[in-house]
């Protein structure tokens, strides 16, 4: 059982003080293998802490992020899956399934993680998944009119990937879980 | 103690032993007499093992030794002769007899062994014994020996001192029997004497041992303390007997001694030794005699155990808590100004430590009287200008202090609001140097994020900001270079502060907002690209709340139109400090909020956000990699904008289209017109009723410019790539519908790049194979749904005659 | 039992009458041997009876047998100066033979015995009785020493001593004692306040002087003797101390003083008080005390006892 953590779309300090007590309660320390982000922490402070949890932190570069080393992709191998990462505002539209395929087919991923929407997403598609974290923190966004805080863990276990969304509804948290096999 | 030096320590060795050869000798010979019941003989033995008690040549500690094995020995002695007597085989000159000794030393531990019995066995006699014993161990001026000696008087007599009011061992003469006052007299008395010799300790031999004497001394101290532990061990001593004798007779011992070693270890012994019901009802004469001390008594420390103690006991669980009657805050503020007052020599670092104390102690007790709270700082504040004092040097002890006491009102109330009706707190901040106060923002700051402490008015955030602006602006005592990484989390926490001004009240949120920005306005280039950004984005998501009121507020749509403008401000102010990725975006997010949010004249607001983005971009944005990714920003931003007109979109699409075909690199052109296409698909303006306008032609040809592009390329792989790439572009807009893609055209595409993959070297075209692979698969997989749907492509059926 | 020359198998013995009922001192002859003896009091009757016992078949031919009670003073250095004070003699026995043992009573009624018994270092002032069996040629003597005690009663008036005494810039004590004059089983008590000090003190004591004067005129010749030494003080005291003194005289072997006994000898008695200091310096000062003897008390209760030995100066 590998447990990947999936968040992404923070904007502290620009749109959000921090995480909620909440969330920072689940997410301790030594339990997390992995750590995909999907970009706009947008400080080292948030780096910093994501390195907190598990030591293992992966970054693309979000469009307000401040460190400009941040790839625009990546792709990184968990177990049997190939999982590729992109922040999401360098595709046009934001958001839509079939631009983000084209970057599935470039990348030859399994797993496509992509944020910038501020909305969570987990889908399949054409037998590949596609999973948007929403932001952790709930930061406003102008084309979306309610922001859920969200996050995702992923437990990936041999082909199967089983995704566990965290939501933050009326101060609670929420959990919904979505399987996916892979072909 | 007055003699040349004592002999070291293999000598002490020696001695020790010797002298402890002899009591095991004379003890063994005593013990052997007393069993054949022969008294006198057994006293001249005992006589004899007490003489090595006058000796002057053993360290205090040696000498310890000595006497626990005489005092072993003398016990014996003692439950020998209370037998004898209890058996009425009293011999009733014994008392006279013992001081026939010749030395005083043995003569005085057998009258207080012998003493000690008579009352045992006589009760009655206690009065008289008692006052007779501690008297005349006056004749033992020696330090040492004489504490030791009035040390055993004081452990002889414990069980036996009269512990009750009234006399319940009737005298002998008929008149009132040994009462408790007999027994306070007895170790009033006692004390005096021993804290004498202690102190006596002090002078005695050469001024270069000093040091080794004030550590014989504390290596004492327990013997003088002993008194005390007894005078609180009495059963019949209430609050108020303490009050009015006990304490008295101790702390005027204390004050009078005028030695600071003795002071120092009395006061700390009187606090930990008595109960706590007692403190409090003698606080001020405590207190009082505090200001009496020695000035080289640093009664901090003791003030300071006194205050946690009580605030200890006033916190308890299952205490009854501090008494009505008593106002402790009030005796302890009052009698501490005292103290400070007659105290000029006291560092005013320790004055600030005892506020720091006073503080914890007015929380713990009175957690609501945020006034004693405030009262403490005024009268630091007070001090401080008595003694003239401006600024606190950074790192000293009184820095130290002053921001340990700083720091309580924020640590104990965790709302940074309560702080701020505090009205001394600004003012004894304002005392210290540059890096305090930064730290003390900083600290305050954090604890707002931390405790989630919302500041919801103009007021609060005013004063707030006044208080952390060595962190929100530059200030006058600020050093030449500071260190970046420091000042970058300071500002990541101003900036996360900023989200803590809040209101439920939008207008009132508004104010806030401003408020913060006139402050954060003053903070200099350095600042502002952490602080802006957050005001800007707030306000941002404030017209959002606007419009949920639009209902009950009419003005909703002129003070989203406010906002937008003093945005707009905002960011030029950014500009105008040499930032240009950052106002980019920005405005681009300003744009799609106005875009968004539909209110009058929001046209206007995006277009004009929109053109600013543009400006920055063409003026100020060099970096080819930066140009690349503003170009793709302003186009997805526009492709999400749903407001304009034709007329407002038509020149964005142009900009866009020229933008990207201005780029320097060839690839990021290629990408960058590619990217334009979906511009001129799924962009919308009011004419096409906010669908997708899909101007096929425009499609196409951007992606064959964009293949043009990718063609100049140098590098095959390189171009290889965004052939792949555009096909994949293709596909999609096909499958979509956009005329002028023909199957034809995806066949070209698809057999070119075949080709060019197979000149291609392994290495560099394995990934470029995989995503070509890729896309032919999506390719047959949409071929199969077509096949199913029956899709067509302007009459065509769907990907009739793909060669893959 | 003495025998004065050899064959004449008589042994003389002088019995006291009521002598188990009377009191005893213990007095020392040599340095292993001491001997208890009868005290008498002036004004007492001595009386007894003399025994001669002779062998079985023996006879004792005598020139008369008398009985003397002789009170003497022996000066140690110049045995020739012994001086009886007091003589006085009976006779028991005309001239005769004795042919067996015979008990002849004696009585000297109601004998002034003006001056109490001492034994001092260079004096000593006895009673003694001696039988005398007057013989041709060597008299037959038995000797009986008793003691005389002379009693005295409280003094009218008995001041306290209090005295300011000291050394410039040095040192300066107050001493008190109680009395001037005590008997012998009384406490000196007082106390010394110190009032200056500036030299530093090992520790303090009192001595018990006695002084025996022998000789008149040119050759008159002192006798001192500490008989006590008591220390009051251990260790260095400061300005403003005062320090106890209880001295219970009952512990040493003292007599009572003794004013020129008969133009022959005094015995006086001082007080010392000594302090020394830290280099083995001594300061003293000395004070004459008047002892005299008390009749004797029944034995004391314990709670009186504690009274009288818990006494302080201005207690």
């Amino acid at each position: 059982m590998v447990l990947v953590l999936v968040v992404g779309d923070m904007h502290i300090p620009f749109r959000a003080s921090g995480l909620s007590p909440k969330f920072k309660k689940l997410l301790v320390p030594g339990k997390i293998q992995h750590i995909l982000c999907t970009g706009n922490l947008c400080t080292r402070e948030s780096y910093d802490y994501l390195k907190t949890l598990a030591s293992d932190v992966h970054v693309v570069r979000g469009d307000f992020d401040e460190n400009v080393n941040y790839p625009e992709q990546k792709v990184v191998t968990v177990g049997q899956f190939r999982i590729g990462m992109c922040h999401g505002h360098q595709i046009c539209p934001w958001g839509d399934t079939e631009s983000l395929a084209m970057l599935q087919r470039q990348l030859n991923v399994d797993i496509l993680i992509f944020g910038h929407t501020h909305k969570f997403e987990a889908y399949e598609h054409e037998s590949h998944f596609y999973i948007n974290p929403g932001s952790i923190t709930g930061a406003f966004s102008p084309t979306a009119s309610e922001v859920i805080p969200s996050f995702v863990l992923m437990d990936i276990q041999a082909s199967t990937v089983v995704t566990y969304v965290y939501q933050l509804q009326a101060n609670d948290v929420k959990v919904e879980r979505i399987e996916y096999q892979k072909s | 103690m007055g003699e040349s030096a004592l002999p070291n320590s293999e000598e002490q060795e020696r001695l020790l032993d010797e002298a402890l050869q002899v009591v095991k000798r004379e003890s063994f010979h005593m013990k052997r007499e007393l069993d054949k019941n022969k008294l006198m003989d057994g006293l001249k033995h005992a006589s004899d093992l007490l003489k090595e008690l006058r000796t002057s040549a053993l360290t205090p500690k040696n000498y310890y030794e000595l006497y626990m094995a005489v005092c072993d020995e003398l016990r014996h002695l003692q439950i020998y002769l209370t037998d004898e007597f209890q058996k009425g085989r009293l011999v009733s000159d014994l008392y006279e007899l013992v001081q026939y000794a010749g030395n005083i030393i043995p003569r005085l531990y057998l009258l207080v062994t012998v003493g000690v019995v008579y009352i045992k066995v006589k009760p009655g006699s206690c009065e008289a014994i008692l006052k007779d014993l501690v008297e005349m161990c006056r004749g033992v001026q020696h330090p040492l020996r004489g504490l030791f000696l009035r040390n055993y008087l004081l452990q002889c007599t414990k069980n036996v001192l009269p512990d009750t009011c009234d006399g319940e061992q009737k005298g002998d003469n008929g008149d009132k029997g040994a009462t408790i006052q007999n027994s306070i007299d007895f170790i009033l008395l006692n004390f005096a004497e021993m804290n004498k010799l202690w102190v006596r300790m002090q002078h005695l031999g050469h001024s270069r041992e000093k040091e080794r004497r004030e550590r014989e001394r504390q290596e004492l101290r327990i013997l003088v303390g002993t008194n005390l532990v007894r005078l609180s061990q009495l059963e019949a001593v209430d609050v108020n007997s303490y009050r009015k004798i006990v304490l008295n007779g101790i702390l005027e011992q204390a004050v009078s001694c005028r030695d600071p070693i003795a002071q120092e270890y009395l006061m700390e012994c009187i606090i930990q030794v008595f109960p706590d019901e007692f403190h409090l009802q003698t606080l001020r004469s405590f207190l009082r005699a505090c200001a009496d001390l020695h000035p080289q008594v640093n009664i901090r420390n003791t003030i300071i155990a006194l205050i946690d103690r009580l605030s200890h006991f006033a916190t308890k669980d299952d205490g009854t808590g501090i008494p009505n009657d008593v106002m402790l805050f009030d005796i302890f503020s009052e009698q501490i100004a005292n103290i400070i007052e007659v105290r000029p020599q006291m560092k005013l670092e320790d004055v600030v430590s005892m506020q720091t104390a006073l503080v914890n102690l007015a929380f713990n007790c009175y957690p609501e009287r945020t006034d004693y709270v405030d009262r403490v700082l005024e009268a630091t504040v007070q001090v401080f200008e008595t003694r003239n004092v401006e600024l606190v040097m950074n790192g000293s002890h009184l820095c130290k202090e002053m921001c340990e006491l700083l720091q309580v009102p924020i640590t104990i109330y965790n709302n940074i609001l309560t702080i701020l009706q505090l009205q001394y707190f600004a003012p004894l901040y304002e005392h210290l140097d540059y890096q305090s106060r930064k730290k003390i923002a900083v600290n305050m700051v954090s604890n707002a994020l931390d405790h989630n402490t919302v500041v919801s008015s103009p007021e609060e955030t005013d004063l707030f900001l006044m208080l952390v602006s060595p962190l929100i602006q530059d200030q006058a005592d600020q050093p030449a270079d500071i260190d970046e990484e420091d000042f970058i989390e300071e500002q990541g926490l101003v900036g996360r502060f900023a989200h803590m001004l809040y209101s439920d009240d939008p207008d009132q949120h508004f104010q806030i907002l401003r408020k913060a920005q006139s402050h954060f306005a003053k903070g200099g280039n350095k600042r502002m690209r952490f602080t802006f950004p957050a005001v800007v984005c707030a306000s941002y998501s404030l017209t959002l709340r606007f419009k949920e009121q639009k209902e009950e507020d009419a003005a909703w749509q002129k003070k989203c139109q406010k906002i937008f403008e003093t945005c707009r401000s905002v960011i030029n102010t950014l500009c105008q400090a040499e930032y240009s990725e950052l106002p980019i975006r920005l405005f681009l997010q300003g744009a799609l909020a106005a875009s968004e949010l539909e209110f009058e004249n929001h046209e206007a607001v995006a277009y004009e956000f929109i053109s600013q983005a543009f400006s920055i971009y063409e003026e100020e944005i060099a970096d080819s990699r930066a140009q690349l990714a503003a170009v793709m920003l302003l186009v997805s931003t526009i492709e999400k904008c749903k407001c304009f007109s034709e007329e407002s979109h038509a020149p964005l699409r142009t900009q866009c289209a020229h933008a990207a075909s201005r780029l320097l690199k060839k690839p990021d052109q290629s990408r960058a017109v590619a990217h334009v296409a979906h511009l001129f698909w799924s962009g919308c303006t009011q004419e096409t009723d906010k669908k997708e306008m899909r101007e096929s032609r425009r499609v196409v040809e951007c992606l064959k410019k964009a293949i043009r592009t990718a063609n100049q390329c140098m590098e095959p792989a390189v171009q290889l790539q965004l052939f792949v790439e555009i096909l994949n572009k293709y596909i999609y807009f096909y499958e979509r519908g956009c005329t002028g893609i023909t199957v034809d055209l995806l066949n070209q595409l698809i057999a070119k790049i075949r080709e060019e993959l197979g000149g291609l070297e392994s290495s560099d075209c394995e990934v470029i194979q995989i995503h070509f692979d890729n896309t032919l698969r999506h390719i047959q997989q949409l071929v199969e749904n077509s096949k199913e749907k029956d899709l067509t492509n302007d009459g065509e059926k769907l990907f009739e005659g793909i060669l893959l | 039992m003495n025998f004065f020359g050899f064959g004449s198998g008589a042994e003389i013995e002088i019995l006291l009458d009521g002598a188990d009922k009377r009191k005893k001192v213990e007095h020392k002859i040599s340095e292993n041997k001491s001997e208890e003896l009868s005290v008498y009091y002036d004004g007492e009757t001595v009386s007894g009876a003399v025994s001669i016992s002779l062998k079985p078949g023996g006879k004792l031919e005598h020139k008369g047998i008398k009985i003397e009670l002789i009170g003497q003073i022996e000066i140690l250095y110049d045995r020739a100066n012994q001086h009886d004070f007091a003589t006085l003699t009976k006779q028991l026995a005309s001239p005769g033979i004795l042919n067996q043992s015979k008990v002849y009573a004696f009585e000297f009624p109601h004998v002034e015995k003006p001056y109490e018994s001492y034994f001092g270092s260079n004096v000593r002032l006895r009673y003694s009785l001696k039988v005398t069996v007057g013989r041709r040629l060597t008299d037959l003597n038995k000797e009986l020493e008793f003691v005389v005690h002379t009693l005295s009663t409280y003094p009218d008036t008995n001041t306290s001593i209090k005295m300011e005494v000291g050394i410039e810039d040095c040192l300066h004590i107050e001493f008190e004692y109680n009395k001037q004059k005590y008997h012998l089983k009384d406490a000196i008590i007082g106390k010394i306040y110190f009032l200056l000090v500036r030299v530093k003190i090992k520790h303090m004591e009192m001595h018990v002087i006695k002084r025996e004067t022998t000789g008149t005129g040119p050759s008159v010749y002192h006798d001192d003797d500490t008989v006590a030494k008591f220390e009051i003080m251990d260790g260095a005291p400061v300005k403003g101390e005062s320090i106890p003194i209880r001295l219970f005289l009952g512990g040493y072997n003292l007599t009572p003083s003794m004013r020129d006994i008969n133009r022959k000898f005094s015995v006086k008695y001082f007080l010392n008080l000594v302090l020394i200091d830290e280099e083995d310096r001594r300061y003293f000062k000395q004070q004459e005390i008047i002892l005299w003897r008390k009749g004797d008390v029944p034995r004391r209760q314990i709670n009186s006892a504690i009274e009288e030995s818990t006494q302080r100066f201005g207690a």
